[in-house]
């Protein structure tokens, strides 16, 4: 390359045409010049580049570029890793142009890749304690020995009829599916999700409008754009969002955040809203009574699409069932929420309410809204500020609309597997308790309290991927359960990356990082559906030099594995003969009877599964799994519209019923699609036809995935499992409403996200330890003068409910007075010799009576490794690990974690040190009691005899019978 | 007569563009994509960076903002680093790309001292200096840089700026776009569109108390951020910042200390001669100062040569000279006055003067135009910087002599009357320097870290020490230790304090 042409100018002038005359592709990027983001893809299998580090001579590098998917986030972005041919390592990783979602661009932690498969603390083999579990002794054992014995505890405890002590507890999934089905194939309702300490209750607000639990909002189209979020900075879908948020801002779109401290996204509002925490819902519903007392809203859309028949059929029967009678109806519900009643309620100028209702009054149906953790994670009832925020796309009709909000599930696209093992016939209440029967996911992080209280055990319990001791509530009481063998028989941690959580662990199985392991996965990140494709990016790349790769082993670093092999393997020694019905599940279909491979497990589904990719994949002739090992992600359709509004077809009508609502019922088979992404499943009606519209004014619509067919401004389902009072879009008091706060306490938030990290998973990249390190307390200068003039670093107590910890403080205008806050992500430690050495202190654990305590012992320092940048490790500050003081505060209804903690804030002691933790485990369980008492349990309201309401979603759904109470 | 026209610019010059970038602050998320893939790009180390995204927070809750500023090489086109670097290792390409040649680099860290951005740094694996070069060996096969293609909103383009076509060239000529401190004159090619003051102007934002921002320490070295902590929490407030070192330590400090021992030995002792106040033939003037001067000359060189990165590259210095570059003009001076010395130690002393004498003052004074090529730090830009030192090394000479002469009982009192004069005027100078209005913030601040900061203790024990020699008359050699203990702590203090200054 470099010898083609000498004179730089004419050299880069001509490097478009010349790219262009050769019949390949040119990406084009930011600078819209004739530079090219991203090499030809017709160059991929061998490109020239340059060698930065030899520079200015011009040193030939030949890399083969091979596409995978970033597994840091959820945002599942992709990345094009450069492969040194020669030496099969990973030079590096950019993003991939082919991938639809982000486009080829990435955040900070998709370069940083390169630093988490080359960490030098990272677990290469399987290891297996020694002495007590937690004592930090580990000895290498072979897969081989692991597997078999884990297998064999399994099989007994399936034979022995216990599945419900088989549980398998994932954090990022990150796959589209995969494990659920070998937990279903096993027949174990064993699925345990970190869900209800994310995103649950953002889910339960958008499940209850729409049968569909999460938002995909249009941003690049929208002309307001309203974040109850920092998406422009973190979280579900930070990159990709980002890109068309601020597309659309160039464009002139208005953008209105509701933050209660200043995040990256909250300064690029055009309106910056920082109420008191748990006031969002009253925010919305003043903009939702402006737009209703204005007509400011879409009638027409109201009137077709809201259950507002079934409203008034159910609770209001003194009116006339008529539209008008409804619309007075809703002035009347929300007058009481004047722009001077939300003012007072969130501490936001009256005014700036007005002028952002204003704002969204004038979107019409470009008027794209998102939240997701945030106020909906941390309040009492927050899964209302999702439900409240919706209300506003729902009234003014930008409900799958360009710019508008539509429900995820048509914007992804979940292919369906060469195996659909069936439901399991059984129900867990360690994951599903008899008192959340509404509960979005499973109640995770209570699992230490139900083992304390006898209402099970488990004999074998996966984590993978998950850190419940550091990343949920009240960690002393994992700390508990996990050294308590009577509880939890063998814990099995599945990470490539040690945790607080794998230092409690039986074994530690290696598992890959982004680069290392296969996935698919698809997410709603515009108007559209794609999939993405992560790969082992060695074993695609030397396939492509020819060789034969049977295991992703052969290819990764020490031992390391990928769980989809693993599983395949794990449950072939579960049933090894067949006889227990499991094996059939992981068998190849080409070879009966033979092991189903990775390969034919992927290529059957981008062959059969996967509409237009064996078409696309024809045109360069490759099969559809060479062509995704190629490119890594396909658009399989885009502009997808209004889904709900389609007829259904004539064939399925067949016997038709309708109901006094609309309601349309047809005695016909569920057409089978290629998509399995999972969606409400509403009852059929008493003579048992399915659900399969809704009549709208004169035609069967497709409606929604919920009961009545319809966006459901009520739910009848709340109101009949004993929440009558939540029914509507409402304004719930959190636990941390001012109200609810003694003198004196403050609320403190502690969810917020650093761009550069994620959760505990990052700690193994080092360029981003070095940019984000540590977790000071933020805190307001008039807050901090009260305090007797605290200045930053100096150190502060933090008192919760059940205990206290010792930070320093960030003292900033960032932040709402009278609450504090700490991001998430920091505080990690380690008990003993193993752990991230660049993230991790060391500290000794104190256990005496009831009482727990952390104390930190030293820092992070220097270390010489295989990476000479270990030894210029200049921090020393990690944090604090706050969520060890935090009990569980588990939402009554959506069953969700509510984060918030109401704190008293002191100056620190004289023996407090930065890092300190104390927990009083006895005041933890009072609140565990506490909040277990706002519950109304199944057994006693369920309206039907049943543990749920079986049209909500659930993760790996039982068989039907299973949800019949005992 | 009517010249002919100009003749019309050629095609091969039209052709060659000029590389520029636009960072734009109103889309920027400040998510440091551009760091980790810069980085990863680049290989380069923890602890040193080419980019970064610094972020201040502007205002009062709930008007409150955060700023960001991706941070890093201005490509300038006239270039401080490209100036003072003494082998051409940093230069400018054709197309307006400041590059960097590992090869050619010593090591020598006058390019990190001569840049007003902070933008260089010596990579700790190959010892050479480096930066952003706008990732020319991608450039140059046809790609963008690697921030450009990472960033998730598009906010970083490159493009050249020459062509009124391009879209680089569109945003600086139709929006506002700012440059950092333009008053450096170094004509930045990397322009910020919506930058606000509180990122650009490095002393605008207040530095946080307790070695924090918000979510990582400050770390070792020099801390950016302007340090008073009068300033109400309403102003501009650093929120992140990356660790920053000051290129010159105690060896520059010590060098310029020996060099001006050694110029001022001979100095002194041939001007006095000159005078009449020593004699030619004594041993003073024939063999002590002159071997005094080639002593320190010869130590002055060995750590010159020790405080390289590449000691081994040292003759680089006269081998690929780049003679804008006050250290191959110092090192040629140096090597002059080397000869100068041995001449007049052969026996040639009178002969030797009248450039011997100039050379010695070179050999003293040198230094100060190498510091002002130092663009980037404003207190060693005052015009007094250069005669201070010749009157130091006249301090230093007449102390290093003093003591001999004592020993020889003969010379004692033009010495000391020497040193005490000299003292004298050090001492005025420092106190005009320090009255003096300061032109600048950043000579305000170095001024400040200097007699009541960071460097206060070695300042006023400089001070201290050379007024003690203003009574050299009385007390004759005992003057001369603490004369020159005070001149060492006063260097070291003022060539610290200029560099204990933010850039960036």
């Amino acid at each position: 390359v470099s010898d083609e042409i000498d004179d730089l100018a004419v050299r880069v002038s001509a490097a478009r045409a010349a790219v262009e005359a050769r019949g390949e592709t040119f990406y084009p990027g930011a600078s819209r010049i004739h530079l090219a983001a991203f090499p030809p893809k017709e160059r991929w299998d061998s490109w020239v580049e340059l060698d930065s580090r030899a520079w200015p001579r011009r040193v030939e590098r030949r890399s083969m570029l091979v596409p995978t998917t970033c597994f840091n986030c959820e945002s599942a972005c992709g990345l094009l890793a450069y492969v040194d041919p020669d030496a099969l390592t990973v030079r590096r990783f950019e993003g991939n142009p082919e991938h639809p979602g982000s486009r080829g661009r990435n955040c900070a932690k998709g370069p940083a890749t390169l630093n988490q498969i080359t960490d030098p603390d990272r677990i290469l083999y399987p290891l297996r304690r020694v002495g007590e579990r937690g004592g930090g002794q580990w000895e290498r054992v072979s897969w081989d020995e692991a597997l078999d014995d884990i297998a064999g505890r399994i099989r007994k405890a399936i034979v022995e009829q216990r599945p419900n002590e088989i549980m398998y507890h994932v954090g990022r999934p990150g796959e589209d599916g995969f494990t659920e089905r070998v937990l279903a194939a096993w027949g174990v309702d064993g699925h345990n999700s970190h869900t209800n300490i994310c995103s649950s209750g953002g889910r339960a607000g958008y499940h209850w409008w729409m049968g569909l639990d999460r938002p995909s909002p249009d941003h690049a189209n929208a002309d307001v754009i309203l974040l109850i979020s920092a998406h422009l900075e973190s979280g579900h879908y930070f990159n990709p969002h980002a890109q068309r948020v601020m597309e659309a801002k160039a464009r002139g779109a208005k953008l209105i955040v509701l933050d209660t401290r200043l995040s990256n996204t909250a300064t690029h509002a055009d309106h910056w809203l920082a109420p008191v925490p748990g006031s969002e819902p009253a925010l919305m519903l003043a903009i939702a009574r402006h737009l209703i007392v204005t007509g400011a809203y879409d009638a027409g859309f109201v009137r077709r699409w809201w259950n507002w028949q079934e409203y008034l059929a159910c609770e209001r029967p003194d009116v006339e069932p008529t539209f008008e009678a409804f619309q007075a109806a809703l002035v009347a519900l929300y007058d009481g929420f004047t722009f001077a009643y939300a003012a007072a309620e969130s501490g936001v100028a009256e005014e700036t309410i007005a002028e952002v209702a204003r704002l969204v009054a004038g979107a019409g149906t470009r008027l794209s809204t998102h939240t997701w953790r945030s106020a909906a994670a941390g309040n009492l009832g927050g899964w209302q500020v999702s439900r409240c925020l919706f209300l506003l796309n729902a009234l003014t009709g930008a409900v799958s609309t360009p710019g508008g909000v539509a429900p995820n599930a048509w914007n992804k696209f979940v292919p369906r597997p060469i195996h659909v093992p069936p439901h399991p016939e059984t129900w867990n209440d360690l994951t599903w308790p008899d008192e959340y029967p509404l509960a979005m996911n499973e109640m995770s992080f209570l699992l230490p309290h139900l083992l304390r209280e006898g209402r099970g055990r488990l004999d074998v319990y996966f984590t993978r991927v998950y850190n419940p001791v550091w990343t949920n509530p009240d960690g002393f009481a994992w700390l508990e359960a996990l050294t308590d063998e009577t509880r939890i028989g063998l814990h099995v941690a599945m990470t490539p990356t040690w945790s607080e959580t794998a230092f409690f662990a039986d074994y530690v199985l290696p598992m890959g990082h982004s680069s290392e392991r296969h996935d698919v996965h698809s997410y709603e990140q515009y108007d559209g559906q794609w999939i993405g494709f992560r790969q082992p990016v060695l074993r695609a790349a030397r396939e492509r030099l020819g060789e034969t790769i049977t295991d992703t082993r052969q290819v990764n670093p020490g031992e390391v594995w990928e769980e989809n092999e693993c599983w395949i393997d794990l449950s072939w020694r579960i049933d090894p003969d067949g006889a227990l019905g499991i094996r059939r599940h992981f068998e190849s279909r080409a070879r009966p009877g033979e092991r189903l491979g990775i390969d034919e497990y992927y290529g059957w589904l981008f062959a059969n599964s996967v509409p237009g990719l064996p078409e696309r994949a024809a045109e360069e002739g490759l099969e559809p799994l060479a062509f995704m090992r190629r490119y890594g992600a396909f658009e399989i359709a885009r502009t997808i519209g209004q889904v709900f509004a389609q007829p259904v077809p004539e064939a399925e009508l067949a016997d038709v019923a309708t109901d006094a609502t609309g309601r349309v019922y047809a005695r016909s088979e569920r057409p089978v699609s290629p998509n399995v992404v999972p969606v409400a499943t509403p009852d059929s009606d008493a003579e048992g036809r399915r659900a399969v519209g809704v009549e709208v004014d004169g035609a069967v619509l497709r409606g929604f995935p919920t009961p009545s067919g319809r966006l459901e401004f009520y739910s009848r389902t709340l109101a009949e499992w004993g929440w009558r009072d939540q029914a509507l879009p409402a304004y719930p008091r959190s636990h941390v409403h001012p109200a609810e706060l003694a003198p004196g306490e403050m609320t403190l938030i502690s969810t917020f996200r650093v761009p550069v990290q994620i959760h505990t998973r990052s700690a193994n990249a080092k360029w981003l330890d070095e940019i984000a390190h540590t977790n000071p307390i933020w805190i307001h200068p008039a807050d901090a003068a009260a305090l007797g003039d605290v200045r930053t670093g100096e150190l502060v107590r933090i008192t919760s409910e059940i205990g206290h910890l010792v930070a320093r403080a960030w003292v900033t205008e960032g932040i709402r007075p009278g609450v504090v806050a700490c991001s998430h992500h920091m505080g990690r430690w380690r008990p003993g010799e193993q752990g991230q050495r660049a993230a991790m202190a060391s500290v000794a654990l104190g256990h005496e009576g009831s009482e727990w305590s952390m104390r930190r012992l030293a820092g992070v320092a220097p270390f010489r490794s295989t990476d000479p940048d270990t030894s210029r490790i200049w921090w020393t500050d990690v944090g604090v690990h706050q969520n060890l003081i935090f009990p569980v505060h588990p939402d009554p209804i959506s069953g969700m974690h509510c984060w918030h903690q109401a704190v008293r804030v002191t100056r620190a002691g004289p023996g407090d040190a930065a890092g300190d933790i104390a927990v009083d485990a006895e005041r933890s369980r009072a609140a565990f009691d506490a909040w277990i008492a706002l519950t109304r349990p199944a057994s006693a309201h369920s309206p039907n005899g049943e543990r749920r309401p079986y049209w909500l979603l659930r993760p790996l759904k039982p068989a039907r019978h299973a949800y019949r109470l005992p | 007569v009517t010249r002919p026209a100009l003749p019309p610019v050629i095609d091969e010059g039209t052709l060659v563009p000029r590389w520029g970038k636009v960072v734009d602050q109103t889309t920027c998320i400040g998510c440091h994509a551009c760091t980790t893939a810069c980085r990863s790009e680049n290989a380069v180390p923890l602890g040193v960076t080419r980019t970064y995204v610094k972020a201040v927070e502007v205002g009062a809750f709930p008007e409150v903002r955060r700023s960001f500023q991706v941070t890093r090489c201005n490509q300038c086109d006239d270039a401080p680093c490209v100036a003072i670097c003494p082998t051409s290792a940093m230069h400018r390409r054709p197309d307006g790309i400041v590059d960097f040649d590992k090869a050619s680099c010593i090591g020598c860290k006058a390019c990190m001292a001569a840049c007003p951005y902070d933008a260089i740094f010596i990579n700790p694996d190959d010892h050479g200096a480096e930066k952003c070069n706008l990732c020319a060996h991608r450039l140059d096969v046809g790609l963008e840089p690697a921030c450009v293609t990472v960033c998730p909103v598009g906010a970083i383009i490159v493009g050249d700026l020459d062509d009124p076509t391009s879209r680089i060239a569109g945003v600086v000529a139709e929006t506002p776009v700012a440059v950092r401190r333009p008053e450096k004159g170094t004509r930045p090619k990397l322009f910020y569109r919506g930058a606000t003051r509180a990122t650009l102007d490095p002393l605008a934002a207040r530095r946080p108390d307790g070695g924090l921002y918000m979510w990582s320490e400050q770390g070792p070295g020099v801390r950016s951020g302007h340090p008073d902590h009068g300033g109400s929490s309403a102003a501009a407030l650093l929120a992140y910042d990356v660790v920053h070192r000051a290129p010159w330590d105690w060896r520059v400090s010590l060098y310029t200390w020996t060099k001006g021992i050694s110029s001022g030995a001979y100095l002194v002792a041939v001007l006095l001669a000159l005078l009449g106040q020593l004699d030619w033939s004594g041993a003073i003037v024939r063999r002590d100062a002159p071997l005094v001067a080639l002593a320190l000359l010869a130590l002055t060189g060995a750590i010159l040569v020790a405080d390289l990165e590449h000691p081994a590259r040292a003759h680089y210095l006269l081998l690929r000279p780049q003679w804008r570059s006050w250290l191959v003009r110092g090192a040629v001076v140096l090597a002059g006055f080397g000869a100068a010395l041995a001449l007049h130690l052969a026996g040639a002393a009178r002969v030797t003067a009248p450039f011997g004498v100039p050379l010695g003052v070179l050999t003293a004074v040198y230094t100060g135009f190498l510091f002002r090529q130092a663009r980037g730090r404003d207190l060693w830009q005052s015009p007094l910087l250069a005669p201070h030192l010749l009157v130091q090394a006249i301090v230093a000479g007449a102390a290093a002599l003093l003591p001999l002469a004592a020993a020889h009982g003969s010379g004692v009192r033009p010495l000391a009357v020497t040193l005490a004069v000299a003292s004298a005027a050090h001492l005025a100078l420092v106190a005009a320097e320090l009255l003096a209005p300061h032109g600048t913030g950043h000579v305000a601040l170095a001024t400040f870290e200097l007699a009541r900061g960071r460097y206060a203790w070695p300042f006023l024990a400089g001070l201290l020490l050379v007024a003690v020699a203003l009574a050299a008359p009385w007390i004759d050699a005992w003057a001369a230790p603490a004369a020159l203990l005070g001149l060492l702590a006063y260097e070291h203090a003022h060539v610290q304090a200029a560099q204990a200054v933010p850039l960036a």
